[in-house]
């Protein structure tokens, strides 16, 4: 993917942030650290607040509606915030900051923080599908092999089958992962259905061979468990436990 | 009507009366869907209409500003005008069972009183008693007025029948006006509650933070009525800042210096006067209280260098304020976001 410019160095103070528009009109924020350069999406996911209004610290960039925060580095959650943050990937040459978009294994919530290596290596595995408006992505019953990233457009789960379905949430954030269920031993098969709602892009990868990726690399593995059991109990979860 | 609500992670259905709002339905169907103020200024609880058609109470409500694509509405201020289908883009579950039901509830004025030039307590008689948890607020609708307002629970009780509040003359403002004005001892009031989570519960085991912007002590009044009836400050610190702009504008002095006589090597309070400097007279009246010329959450950010550990702060008062002190709190005091406790009413 090609390079953006987006501003020059001197554009963002030390500890600060700055709202900006890549070349091609895509708005963002760059934070700087002191001593790293930091860009990531302009508004925050929550209520759509300029991100830029907020709080920055050097590590941390907090939206000042409802205190939602992430690390800059990692995309990732933390304490109350809900939702990944969308990274991109920062070129410094000379006084000027370039970016790339980051593909949505990146930027989802499941694998921030796994190593380099084996991010590459899930995202060779991935196979990117395009769904139409209302396409069905998966059906209760069907066997669980793979799971999915969002990498745009939406996607909604129906629980029951044929007329009588009810609703049981939906995705529309870059970076979101769901069929899950392909993660865990003994693969259960899907509990739901899941249909795009918006023409969606997937990337579908098999749960298997992912497992074995993380099974290779114990340390980006171990996080990445830690976090699907975030993601199944946030799911789950009984009152006040969230 | 029904209502159905789809969430990011399930549905839920629902039944709300006519003409009641459907914030306030699901709140009552002990449906934890997001809201801040509940009357129309934040934005927090829009949500996207699939089916069916809403009454919207208040169009001109400051809130709607946040309001960005087709179909959007807040559920705070919108009834169903029949079966309803309704989105939020957010995470929602049942309300935690500790918490105090919200419900609606009629009440009678009971008297006003004059505490300064521009603010007043009152206190209203319900027609059955309530709980609620001390930092919490009652949405108002006084007669004449359209839509609620938040007030803070001043005092703290168990299933009391008797709530008191204070508030600030607005000018324009159509509730206080009104309780400025014509309002008199026995009219009839609506009320929705208990709202808000800037709770304070006794459980929570930390030494407490309490930065309050004028008529924002109301709630601090209600958490220090809880603690200090449970002897909370016997083993943590309590630190309270109350900002006002000059010494006339202060009120509940005597409230407080009673409180701090309670516990006075635990808990602290200081009156932070924006506007004019610290009259000599202030600290003879009330010994038990500090005195700093100052804006609040800069009073607060000097007082309480070093002696962070194991806070929670809470925060009231104008948006300003409020967001001043939650800036230094996270980036200077490092407390993290769950610590920092604070309803915003715009």
């Amino acid at each position: 993917m090609a390079k953006k410019f987006v501003c020059r160095t001197s554009d963002v103070p030390a500890n600060g942030m700055k709202e900006c528009a890549a070349e091609d009109g895509l708005k963002l924020v760059v934070a700087n650290s002191g001593s790293e350069y930091f860009a990531f999406q302009a508004i925050c996911p929550h209520q759509e607040v300029p991100l830029c209004e907020g709080l920055y610290d050097g590590s941390v960039v907090t939206c000042h509606m409802h205190l939602w925060q992430w690390d800059v580095r990692t995309g990732a959650p933390i304490g109350l915030a809900e939702a990944p943050l969308e990274r991109y990937d920062l070129s410094v040459e000379g006084d000027s900051i370039y970016v790339q978009s980051k593909s949505a294994i990146d930027v989802g919530t499941l694998f921030a923080g796994a190593s380099e290596a084996t991010l590459a290596k899930l995202a060779g595995l991935a196979r990117r599908e395009t769904y139409p408006t209302g396409a069905v992505v998966y059906r209760v019953g069907d066997p669980a092999d793979d799971f999915f990233v969002l990498d745009s457009g939406r996607v909604e789960f129906q629980i029951g089958r044929d007329e009588r379905t009810s609703p049981a949430g939906f995705m529309l954030r870059k970076g979101e992962v769901f069929g899950w269920a392909a993660l865990l031993e003994g693969h259960p098969r899907r509990i739901a259905n899941a249909r795009a709602l918006e023409e969606a892009a997937l990337l579908r990868i098999n749960g298997g061979e992912a497992l074995r990726v993380l099974e290779a690399d114990p340390q980006s593995g171990f996080l990445v468990m830690q976090r699907l059991s975030a993601l199944i109990a946030r799911y789950l979860a009984e009152p006040g436990a969230k | 009507m029904r209502v159905q609500v789809n969430a990011r992670n399930r549905a839920y259905e629902f039944e709300a009366e006519p003409g009641e709002k459907l914030l306030f339905a699901g709140l009552r169907a002990h449906i934890d869907l997001p809201y801040e103020c509940a009357t129309g200024t934040c934005g927090t609880c829009k949500a996207r209409l699939v089916e069916g058609r809403v009454d919207d109470a208040w169009p001109g409500a400051g809130g709607k500003k946040y309001l960005k694509g087709a179909g959007e509405f807040l559920m705070c201020q919108c009834a169903p005008a029949g079966d309803v289908v309704a989105e939020v883009a957010s995470f929602v579950y049942a309300t935690d069972p500790g918490t105090c039901p919200a419900h609606a509830v009629g009440g009678a004025l009971g008297s006003v009183r004059r505490l300064t030039a521009d603010v007043a307590a009152f206190d209203v008689e319900l027609d059955q008693p309530t709980d609620f948890d001390a930092g919490q607020f009652m949405a108002i609708a006084v007669p004449g007025v359209a839509g609620f307002r938040g007030y803070s629970m001043v005092n703290f009780a168990r299933q009391t029948r008797r709530l008191e509040f204070v508030v600030k003359k607005k000018p324009g403002g159509g509730v206080s006006e009104w309780l400025f004005g014509p309002a008199a001892a026995g009219a009839r009031l609506t009320l929705f509650g208990p709202l808000g989570k800037a709770t304070f519960h006794p459980s929570l085991a930390k030494n407490v933070l309490c930065i309050a912007g004028g008529s924002g002590i109301a709630g601090m009044m209600s958490i220090l009525a809880r603690a200090t009836q449970e002897g909370y400050f016997g083993q943590h610190r309590g630190h309270v800042f109350f900002g006002v702009r000059t010494y006339a504008d202060a009120f509940f002095l005597d409230e407080l210096a009673r409180l701090r006589a309670s516990c006075p090597d635990a808990l602290q309070v200081t009156v932070a006067l924006s506007d004019e400097d610290v009259p000599a007279s202030a600290a003879a009246r009330h010994p038990q209280l500090a005195f700093a010329r100052g804006l609040v959450h800069e009073v607060a950010k000097l007082a309480m260098q070093g002696k962070y550990q194991n806070v929670r702060a809470y925060l009231a008062g104008p948006p300003p304020a409020v967001d001043a002190s939650i800036r230094f709190l996270l980036l200077e005091a490092r407390l993290t976001a769950d610590n920092i406790r604070y309803d915003k009413f715009s």
